[in-house]
């Protein structure tokens, strides 16, 4: 099964195994998803359902053991690795619940990365990670190093890096997993405003505040999708009264 | 009792969990540990064989010859009569028939200076036999070093100018200097076939030896009166030749201590490379045994008993190091010793003295408490939480690196920032390359050095310069394999080191083929560095030893190619790790952050 028109990213009977035999695990069992262009999902479940694994697979970065991947109408399954980086680097942004921030360089630094190692000259680079510092409300910390930056600043700085390149698709794995409830709401705030812009996301979550967000949420449990319901609230209702912080 | 089982037990595990990096860690110590066992064995192999084998053969104290012109008919040995009625001469041994000829043996031809001997053993300088009989008729004895030096055995069959003789023994002497340092090589036959080797175009030469009623004054005797009278004698043309034992000892202990000069440089630059690569092995090693401490103190372990614990597991090492290196040694310094095939005493497995043993011991020793001192005072300093939660000594920042790397393909970029990220590992890993090829390129100018080329191509590498050449490749082969594998493992260290920005970098679009050129290409800076360092200082090394640059320096496009053939071997070498690391699941590793 390939996407239907209007996806931007598709997968169709995904299954991811590990081990073999009495071990075998079926982290993500025959899931089928379809993300449209412009679209915020959220997937969430209880931990070790394989919400993290299905985000690393829609990524291309692990192989599914079975199943189709499509993304920007490319298939991903049996695509090189080198032909997987080079499709990451455009079409993809990632967004990790560690943040996976470069200790030794500065938060412009970070964010100029992607775009570097797309091959962007350094005066581009550094200007478009730039702007986005400045989306992020970090321009006056470009030149701090991470372990100067609170939880929510490093989020921060993290999803600048992954908007660097322009992905047709932010994937983010549990963004506010590490962050107190004033830095989840500064970055609920961020994916509020990527959504109003037309960013294409798929956030795999515990926070419900951020997953009644999205247009559309799935529930995941032991490696299959139990639920799907489609938000009315989404993309209507603010982030101050979703965290509570209106009237 | 039970601590005691504890410390073992804790160290033999954690050796046994880390195998490979405790392997490395041993092959190190083992490499120092020989190269001292083997400096010191061979600083002890000038002793005493030249006095041994002097007494063992009641050898002269003055050696006189006289080589007459060729087509000379005129009796030589006439010219001998002031030094055997000379003052202070107590008796005198010959004049012996000297023939020089032609020697065949094993495909191989040689010029021998054959000796004619009585059957009767002589008072005076009586070669002693180390394999066979001596001379009888048809049957020659060798000198050992010349022997050797063909192959050639008691039983064997030899040509003297066309004529077969069989090997009948094979002597050492001390009336001249051994085979090579002597040339050519002395074999001693009866008189009569002796005699019989003499030809019109090459008549006999004669050879004297003299007692001297005081051995201390030959080199006083040398420049005396009678020394002048004999050798002034022109009478009959020939070529007169005279040799004091001192002169002869002197030979022969030069040749030891050329070894000994450039063992001396290559055991130092196999130290410096050898303490390199330990410091690279304990450094990859420390943010695991750090948190280690962090473990043992959290269930309760003193700091001491924790030092104590990675005390045993170093020392244990270390002991292990002492009693490989110095076998090691002891098997391979009689291979570099053999020079003095010519003496008697050598080589025998050089002497291994309780001293020597602990002298290897003491270095072996020291290393393991420099491996444990760091870890466990840095321990023993942390807090148990901070040494469990984050043992990893943080990455530096160097922001000039990183701006230039922007401006560089990915590959150059990854490369440049992590050799900016462990700049320290980066000039251990400079170090040990620029010492490999400092050694290669001393070897290649040793190899072009003419002279050498001449000597060697006599009888493959057993003269003396030969033998230097031997032993300087040798050597060096022993300095490139623990260079080489200590790029291997500082590149596997880089790999582990930096799995996360790696993985991130790839997650992040870097495509595997340019993590893993820039992961070869961080080991590949630090080469180009050593490649540029290491040909003025191999030249130097050469110098240092006593080489004559001006007279034997490599053409230029030799030395230019060291710096690309430097970089192929590394690129080599250190690909396989680095595709390794490159091929990580990103995820995994992503993943246990």
């Amino acid at each position: 099964m390939t996407g239907t028109t209007g996806s931007v990213l598709s997968a169709s009977g995904l299954r991811k195994e590990y081990g073999e035999g009495v071990a075998l695990v079926r982290a993500v069992d025959d899931v089928s998803l379809e993300v449209a262009q412009g679209e915020s999902v959220a997937i969430v479940g209880p931990s070790g359902c394989g919400k993290s694994t299905l985000l690393y697979l829609l990524g291309g970065l692990e192989r599914p053991t079975a199943g189709t991947l499509e993304l920007a109408h490319r298939r991903l399954e049996q695509m090189p690795e080198a032909g997987l980086a080079r499709l990451r680097r455009r079409a993809l942004g990632f967004v990790f619940q560690a943040f996976h921030l470069v200790d030794e360089l500065t938060a412009l630094e970070n964010v100029e990365l992607p775009a570097l190692l797309a091959g962007a000259s350094p005066r581009t680079a550094r200007e478009r990670a730039t702007d986005l510092l400045e989306q992020v409300g970090l321009e006056d910390r470009a030149e701090h190093l991470p372990s100067a930056l609170s939880g929510g600043q490093r989020q921060r700085v993290a999803i600048a890096r992954a908007l660097a390149n322009g992905p047709a698709v932010v994937l983010a794995d549990e963004p506010t997993g590490n962050l107190d409830s004033a830095a989840t709401t500064e970055v609920l705030r961020l994916f509020e405003q990527l959504h109003a812009d037309g960013q294409t996301l798929v956030v795999v979550t515990h926070d419900e505040r951020i997953a009644s967000t999205a247009d559309r949420l799935i529930t995941m449990r032991d490696g299959r999708f139990v639920d799907e319901t489609k938000l009315t609230g989404g993309t209507q209702r603010t982030v101050a009264e979703i965290a509570g912080l209106d009237g | 009792m039970g601590r005691l089982l504890l410390t073992w037990r804790l160290a033999i595990r954690d050796i046994k969990r880390r195998r490979v990096q405790s392997a490395l860690l041993l092959l190190m110590i083992v490499t120092t540990t020989t190269t001292l066992t083997i400096g010191l064995a061979l600083h002890k192999v000038t002793d005493s064989p030249f006095a041994r084998t002097r007494a063992a053969t009641r050898g002269p104290d003055i050696v006189a010859e006289i080589i007459p012109p060729p087509g000379g008919a005129h009796d030589a040995t006439r010219g001998f009569a002031p030094l055997v009625h000379a003052t202070g001469v107590a008796a005198a041994g010959g004049p012996y028939p000297l023939a020089f000829a032609s020697l065949t043996a094993r495909g191989i031809d040689v010029r021998a200076e054959a000796e004619g001997r009585d059957v009767a053993p002589a008072t005076i300088d009586q070669p002693a036999l180390t394999a066979g009989r001596w001379v009888r008729p048809g049957a020659a004895v060798i000198e050992r070093g010349f022997a050797d030096a063909l192959g050639l055995h008691v039983g064997d069959v030899i040509r003297l100018n066309g004529r077969p003789f069989g090997v009948g023994g094979i002597a050492v002497s001390t009336a001249q200097c051994f085979y090579p340092v002597s040339t050519p090589g002395v074999i001693w036959l009866t008189r009569r076939d002796a005699d019989a080797l003499a030809t019109a175009t090459q008549p006999l030469g004669y050879v004297l030896s003299l007692r001297l009623a005081d051995p201390n004054s030959a080199s006083a005797f040398e420049n005396g009166n009678a020394a002048y009278a004999f050798g002034n004698d022109t009478t009959n043309e020939a070529k007169t030749f005279m040799t004091s034992w001192q002169d002869t000892e002197n030979s022969d202990f030069k040749v030891v201590s050329v070894d000994q000069k450039v063992l001396l440089i290559v055991s130092t630059l196999l130290a410096l490379l050898a303490i390199a690569s330990i410091t690279v092995v304990v450094g990859s090693r420390m943010a695991e045994q750090t948190r280690r401490v962090g473990l043992l103190k959290a269930v309760g372990a003193t700091p001491a008993l924790v030092a104590v614990v990675l005390l045993a597991e170093n020392l244990l090492l270390a002991v292990a190091a002492t009693a490989v290196g110095v076998t090691i040694g002891r098997l391979v310094a009689p291979v570099l010793t053999n020079l003095g095939n010519g003496l008697l005493g050598t080589p025998p497995a050089p002497a291994l003295t309780g001293q020597s043993v602990l002298e290897v011991a003491v270095v072996a020793v020291a290393v393991a408490v420099g491996a444990t001192a760091v870890p466990a005072i840095r321990g023993a300093r942390t807090s148990t939480i901070r040494a469990l939660d984050d043992p990893a000594h943080p990455p530096r920042r160097r922001p000039s690196l990183i701006a230039l790397s922007t401006r560089l393909p990915v590959p150059m970029l990854i490369a440049v920032r992590l050799v900016a990220r462990r700049i320290r590992r980066s000039l251990l890993t400079a170090a040990s390359m620029t010492i490999a090829v400092t050694m290669v390129v001393a070897a290649l100018t040793l190899e072009h050095n003419d002279q050498v080329r001449r000597q060697v191509s006599v009888i493959g590498t057993t003269t003396v310069a030969g033998r230097v050449t031997h032993l300087v490749f040798l050597l060096s082969a022993i300095l490139i394999v623990l260079a080489a594998l200590n790029a291997i493992f500082t590149t596997w260290a880089t790999v582990i080191d930096s799995q996360r920005p790696t993985a991130l970098a790839r997650a992040l679009g870097a495509t595997p083929g340019q993590v893993t050129a820039g992961l070869t290409a961080s080991q590949l800076l630090p080469g180009l560095l050593a490649a540029c360092l290491g040909i003025p200082l191999g030249l130097a090394l050469y110098q240092l030893a006593g080489g004559h640059v001006s007279e034997a320096s490599p053409p230029v496009p030799w030395l230019v190619a060291v710096i690309p053939g430097t970089l192929i071997a590394i690129a080599v070498l250190t690909a396989i790790p680095a595709r390794i690391g490159a091929r990580r699941s990103v995820a995994e590793v992503l993943r246990s952050e």
